[in-house]
């Protein structure tokens, strides 16, 4: 409960034991030891923010910071897989990813500050499980699987069916997230977009689109959503009504309304419900119709 | 890169062109410090053997503390007070207005809390984290009272009272329907004048409560000196008066306390006043025996001070051929739960109105009125800029109306030269002497293509640009040929050392926006010697005389007058010395700078030879026992002028989203002789930024659930602009108008806050122009514009 | 429990509480007070250092992750009395005024000039935009920034 007395953003106002595993094995048993009371610690900028306003209190806090096998970028020849303790700017900086799944690239530059991104991790920004996760959006849409270790083996679950709720995911207390898989998707065209009050801010509304054409016909589309429900979403009756349809405004347009009734937005000190209802056909037009140039320059060149 | 128009020099003043460090660009000399990050702020000091100190602050917007126990807390080793371990007086925190307009309702810790965030208790111990322990291991219980949020409610008979009775000056106050205060101003037949008119419009204008967000937060560290006495070193703009509030508060006698003078992180009127924490502080290291540090967190700050809201219904009137006859103007303006300086504000309220633009008829009513809120302080332009957007935006209305063009409208009524001034409300009037408003206007009009924008409304597409303008002023001090409500004088100290160096001591402060730094080139130009050898002494109250704040942009022209006074006198004492020496008369003495001996050099003129620098006369002074060569003052200006400033503001909607984006600005101002043309640019440039935020973004709402700000205090929910949110350096010009303030040093007046005051307005227009939508509230959201765009509230 | 790192090019050994964070223990205990408190959750900037080399916000590091690794912090950047290009800039270009921000900055500027030496406006309001500033509306700033790049002269 928010006490506005136990509140310090000063100092982290809770105490704790430190633990600095170096390695995954490591971090995975002191996880296990204190099941339920423990949380790992990546880049901080969320848990110690949480910490700070006391939204938490863990009694051990498990420090990723030298378990460098969390952090790599490797293509193969299905996809990319991603450390989950990839820093966010090492992200922003592969050339391949811009390339190859440009709507998480672009997710990722608008995160935070260079400071934040030199800090966050693709990890945190998933398991802390925020309505407005920018990197969410964009992973469901590419059908991206998080790999989830922990006592039990390794299992793999996909990001869309990865959160619960507000700062909920399907993580056990004693699993980890290790690792992001992103299958390619080069055919599609994809677009990440999202409203913000400043340049520096959590998105009020954002969406990723990734989609298929032929000529001018939607042959197949993702379309997810941040910031609009208790966790970002899916939207399978817009994806569903635009199959095998002309893209036109029209067209993009009905979308955009069923978007508009599927999410759930609510009114919060960032916007309202009613703008986010509003915009989100908005962001919906203008991500078909990024999405569809970007797929006619990638066939054309 | 054509960064900015740049000004042309002076012509045709006396004495202008001979000036040689007064308008030249020069290097901060408290610039390389604040670089290498060796500038000390109030929340930098540390003290051997110092305590860490934590304030507890009230849950509930109204409450009764029922009981407290401290006793796990005190167990823990902290030091803890509580309403009981404070001198029971009430006080009002500012003492710039005479004691007849002081209204005194504030205690340093109150066990019936008006707002969350009120400070109930207080502890001290030896780390941060174990005062924030003890914190939490006091127990108190509250006896919950209903709140009101919104200043309309709380006047109704059925609203919870908030207070019973106050003190005015030495005599109790029975305070009504919640209102604190109330000021009635009538000049000539309003009635009568709106029946002469031939358009009249009438519009009810809500303004946002913003938050400073100052930079550094608020902070304090006392240290005890033997003998009972205090040395304090706080977040403040004023040091005497915070020394003159802890003795009224506590009684320690005046000479027993010293207010260090410290770098300041950004105040912005959030200091004008002594901030609460400072008794706070000063009480703890009492009943410690030890000094004691407290710096408020950001969100402790953002429950500590925010502006003035105010309600306006402005009702204007004019004749078919432009002239206006009549203004009405009611301003209902929510204070939050105490007095920081709420009948000042109703003043200067009605002030700041009838100073834009000439009205033969006006009425007007300010009402103080009590909220379950932050207190409101000042903020940047003292209800200024609120009271500009209002006006501005009905000058717009009524221009289109009569079908106008805006800009000449303005030109045929604004107040100017030889007119009469409010510089500080109805008690500070001043006769203008300088003014540059058409240069302004129409410079500002031709570089921007005013007459090239658009006829509101009449765009078509996604995305429509508008051009708006804002004009507006500010006074320079609240000097007056008599004295006024308002307290209002400067002292200095100026010294001359014996190797020809100056020493400059006095107590104003400087915010940041280099006011010292401008005074410092007006003793050099006086004295004529090299800028270098002018030194900013770091002061206190013990060493400094009476200077009544650094506030309503008076730095530059009041504190700058006040050193040109001391200067001469000091001057007067040096050319006496110097005649000695070189066997000549005084009044055939000059002074020039030179710098290849890094001195001043006095000379006869058309005379070889005969010369001495200055560092010479002040060591045969000390040789032959002639004394110091050193004056101090004190010095009220015989006015407060206003400084004028227009912006011509273009902006694009995009009218899907309702996003607005400031794409290009244009701002004049007139502010006399432009002593620092750079630092004068950058007031400018953080002036639009924050009339941005007023317009577009700034607001701190209340959830009536909770009672608290929606955003708890945090700044993530809190924005104010970006880099990024800016228009391009390529898109933003700032000229200077030419004129010379014949009552300013060298000509010179303020900045610091007409560089702000009509940033909003401008942008409003500016939308208005781009979308033919007015707004009525601030700040114009996103949200707000595609409503309006939307037909209101339709389900998409 | 006990921590080493580097700060500003000297080896320092401090002792810390598990929950301190980096920018208490630069102020508190270090008595580095070049790198300030904003706002203490990632919004400001003003606490920003250099930690093995790149921006990093104390006011959200354990001082505990900060164990042999690397900080650079403002009081680090001159060489004696003379300022780094950065600062100088900062100081001739007007982009100064209380100062508060201005270390924060300035550790963020000379990053991004590590990074990038010819940045164009976009990049630079862009690579600063964690760093609030409210007095000076980040015109000299950025200004400063380029012209510290040699992108812009020095205003005259
Ligand atoms: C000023 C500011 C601006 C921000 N702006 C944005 C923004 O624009 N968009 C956005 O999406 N986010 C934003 N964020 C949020 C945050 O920066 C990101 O979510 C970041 O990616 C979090 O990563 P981290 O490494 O810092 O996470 P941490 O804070 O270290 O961890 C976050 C949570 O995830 C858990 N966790 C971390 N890694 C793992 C793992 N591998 N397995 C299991 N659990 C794990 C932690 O225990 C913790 O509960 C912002 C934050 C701040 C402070
Ligand atoms: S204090 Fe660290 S970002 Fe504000
Ligand atoms: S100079 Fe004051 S906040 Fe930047």
């Amino acid at each position: 409960m928010y006490d506005i007395n136990k509140v310090n953003t000063h100092i982290v106002p809770v105490r704790f034991t430190y633990h600095s595993p170096k390695t995954l094995e490591e971090a995975l048993e002191l996880l296990s030891r204190y099941r339920g009371e423990a949380r790992v610690l990546m880049g901080g900028t969320d848990l110690l923010v949480k910490m700070k306003m006391r939204a938490l209190e863990p009694s051990h806090i498990i420090s990723l910071r030298k378990v460098r096998e969390l952090d790599y970028i490797e293509f193969d020849d299905q996809g990319v897989r991603i450390g989950a303790g990839t820093r966010l700017r090492t992200i922003e900086k592969s050339e391949e990813i811009r390339e190859r799944f440009p709507a998480l690239w672009e997710a990722v530059r608008v995160i935070g500050s260079v400071q934040i991104r030199n800090m966050g991790t693709l990890g945190g920004n998933l398991c802390n499980a925020s309505p407005a996760a920018d990197t969410a959006p964009p992973l469901i849409v590419y059908g991206a699987e998080a790999v989830i270790v922990g006592p039990r083996g390794e299992r793999r679950v996909r990001v869309e069916e990865f959160f619960k709720g507000p700062g909920e995911t399907v993580l056990e207390p004693d699993e980890l997230l290790r690792e992001v898989f992103i299958p390619y998707v080069d055919d599609a065209g994809s677009v990440f977009l999202r409203l913000t009050r400043t340049s520096m801010d959590i998105a009020k509304i954002s969406i990723a689109v990734a989609a298929w054409f032929r000529d001018a016909e939607i042959t197949d589309c993702r379309i997810a959503l941040g910031a609009v429900a208790p966790t970002p979403i899916r939207i399978p009756r817009a994806e569903e009504f635009l199959r095998g349809r002309r893209i036109s405004m029209e067209t993009l347009d009905q979308a955009g309304r069923i978007v508009s009734e599927d999410i759930k937005p609510i009114t919060d000190a960032r916007s309202t419900a009613w703008y986010r209802r509003a915009v989100a056909r908005v962001l919906t037009r203008d991500a078909f119709t990024i999405a569809w140039h970007r797929f006619e320059s990638r066939r054309a060149g | 890169m054509a960064l900015e128009v740049l000004e042309r020099r002076p012509e045709g003043r006396v004495g202008r062109e001979a000036l040689t460090i007064v308008g030249r660009k020069t290097l901060r000399k408290d610039a390389v410090a604040k670089v290498t990050g060796r500038e000390l702020y109030a929340s930098d000091i540390t003290l051997p053997n110092m305590l860490y100190a934590r304030v507890l602050k009230s849950p509930y917007p109204h409450a009764r503390v029922k009981s407290i126990d401290v006793s796990k807390a005190v167990e823990m080793g902290a030091v803890v007070i509580t309403s009981q371990d404070v001198p029971q007086v009430l006080f009002n925190p500012r003492l710039v207005s005479i004691p007849e307009a002081t209204y005194k309702d504030w205690r340093v810790l109150t066990d019936r809390p008006l707002f969350v965030g009120e400070p109930i208790a207080a502890v001290a111990a030896e780390t941060e984290e174990l005062a924030q322990r003890a914190l939490e291991a006091i127990k108190v219980e509250y006896e919950r009272l209903p709140a009101v949020f919104d200043a309309i409610e709380s006047m109704k008979p059925e609203a919870p009272k908030l207070h019973e009775t106050i003190i005015l000056k030495d005599r109790e106050v029975k305070v009504e329907r919640n209102v604190a205060c109330r000021l009635e101003i009538a000049e000539g037949d309003v009635e009568k004048g709106f029946k002469e008119a031939d358009v009249v419009i009438e519009r009810e204008f809500r303004t946002n409560r913003r938050y400073h967000n100052q930079l550094e937060t608020k902070a304090v560290v006392v240290n005890l000196e033997p003998g009972g006495g205090v040395t304090i070193w706080c977040t403040t703009q004023t040091i005497h008066n915070t020394r003159l509030l802890i003795h009224e508060i506590f009684g320690i006698p005046m000479n027993k306390i010293n207010v260090k003078k410290i770098s300041l992180g950004g105040s912005f009127g959030s200091s004008i006043h002594t901030n609460i924490i400072v008794p706070i502080a000063v009480a703890l290291a009492l009943k410690a025996g030890r000094p004691v540090k407290l710096v408020y967190t950001r969100e402790e700050d953002m429950h500590d001070h925010v502006s003035f809201q105010m309600i306006f219904r402005l009702k204007l009137g004019a004749k078919r051929d432009g002239r206006l006859v009549a203004g009405q103007l009611q301003a209902i303006v929510d204070i939050g739960a105490h007095q920081i300086q709420a009948y000042p504000i109703l003043g200067v309220i009605a002030g700041w109105w009838v100073s834009l633009y000439k009205l033969p008829h006006v009425k007007y009513e300010g009402i103080a009125v009590y909220t379950n809120k932050v207190p409101s302080c000042a903020f940047r332009g003292y209800g200024n800029p609120q009271t500009t957007w209002a006006v501005e935006t009905l000058i717009d209305e009524l221009a289109e109306k009569l079908g106008i063009d805006p800009l000449e409208f303005r030109l045929m009524n604004y107040v100017g030269e030889g007119d009469i001034f409010w510089g500080q409300g109805p008690t500070v009037k001043t006769v203008i002497r300088s003014c540059g408003v058409e240069e302004l206007l129409r410079r500002g009009a031709e570089l921007i293509g005013w007459h090239r924008r658009p006829k509101p409304g009449q765009q078509k597409g996604r995305f429509r640009r508008g051009i708006g303008m804002g004009r507006g002023f500010h006074t320079s001090s609240a000097g007056s040929p008599v004295p006024g409500s308002v307290i209002d004088y400067s002292g200095a100290m100026i010294k001359i050392n014996e190797d020809g160096t100056i020493d400059y001591i006095t107590a104003l402060m400087d915010h940041g926006g280099g006011s010292l730094e401008a005074i410092a080139k007006i003793i050099a130009e006086e004295l004529g010697v090299p800028l270098e050898n002018v030194n900013i002494i770091t002061a206190d109250t013990q060493t400094t005389v009476y200077d009544v704040c650094t506030h309503a942009s008076r730095g530059v022209y009041a504190g700058g007058a006040t050193a040109l006074k001391v200067a001469r006198q000091v001057k007067q004492k040096l050319l006496e010395m110097a005649a000695k020496i070189l066997d000549t008369y005084p009044h055939a003495l000059r002074i020039r700078p030179d710098p290849k001996r890094g001195q001043g050099v006095i000379y006869v003129e058309g005379i070889e030879g005969k010369e001495i620098t200055i560092g010479e006369v002040a060591m045969t002074a000390r040789h032959k026992n002639w004394g110091t060569i050193a004056a101090v003052d004190s010095h009220r200006t015989e006015a407060g002028p206003p400084h004028f400033t227009a912006y011509f503001v273009e902006v694009e909607v995009d009218t899907e989203t309702g996003i607005v984006k400031p794409i290009r600005v244009v701002a004049g101002a007139d502010i006399g002789t432009v002593i620092n043309p750079d630092l004068a640019r950058g007031q400018i440039h953080g002036g639009f930024a924050m009339g941005m935020g007023m317009a577009l973004l700034e607001d701190t709402p209340y959830d009536p659930d909770t009672g608290d700000l929606v955003n708890r205090g945090f700044l993530v929910d809190y924005k104010t602009a970006s880099a990024p949110d800016m228009p391009r350096l390529k898109d933003f010009t700032v000229f200077f108008a030419e004129t010379y303030e014949p009552t300013g040093p060298f000509g010179a007046k303020g900045l610091g806050e007409g560089a702000f005051n009509p940033a909003a307005a401008a942008i409003a227009n500016a939308i208005y122009n781009a979308i033919g939508v007015r707004f009525y509230e601030l700040p114009i959201t996103p949200e707000k514009i595609l409503q309006a765009l939307r037909g209101g509230g339709e389900n998409v | 429990m006990e921590i080493e790192f580097t700060l500003n090019g000297v080896r320092k050994r401090v002792q810390v509480e598990p929950n301190e964070l980096l920018l208490n223990v630069l102020r508190e205990k270090l008595y580095m007070t070049g790198t300030k408190y904003g706002c203490g959750i990632g919004e400001c900037g003003a606490c920003t250092v250099l930690l093995d080399g790149e921006p990093v916000l104390s006011c959200l590091v354990l001082a505990a992750d900060v164990d042999g690794r690397e900080v650079t912090t403002i009081e680090g950047l001159a060489r004696g009395e003379e300022l780094d290009e950065v600062q100088k800039a900062f100081v001739e270009e007007g982009a100064v005024q209380c100062g508060f921000c201005t270390p924060g900055f300035i550790i963020t500027a000379k990053s991004l000039l590590m990074e990038n030496p010819n940045p164009s406006e976009e990049e630079v309001r862009e690579y600063i935009k964690g760093n609030l500033c409210r007095c000076t509306g980040y015109m000299n700033i950025v200004k400063a920034i380029l012209r510290a790049a040699g992108v812009i002269p020095q205003t005259p």
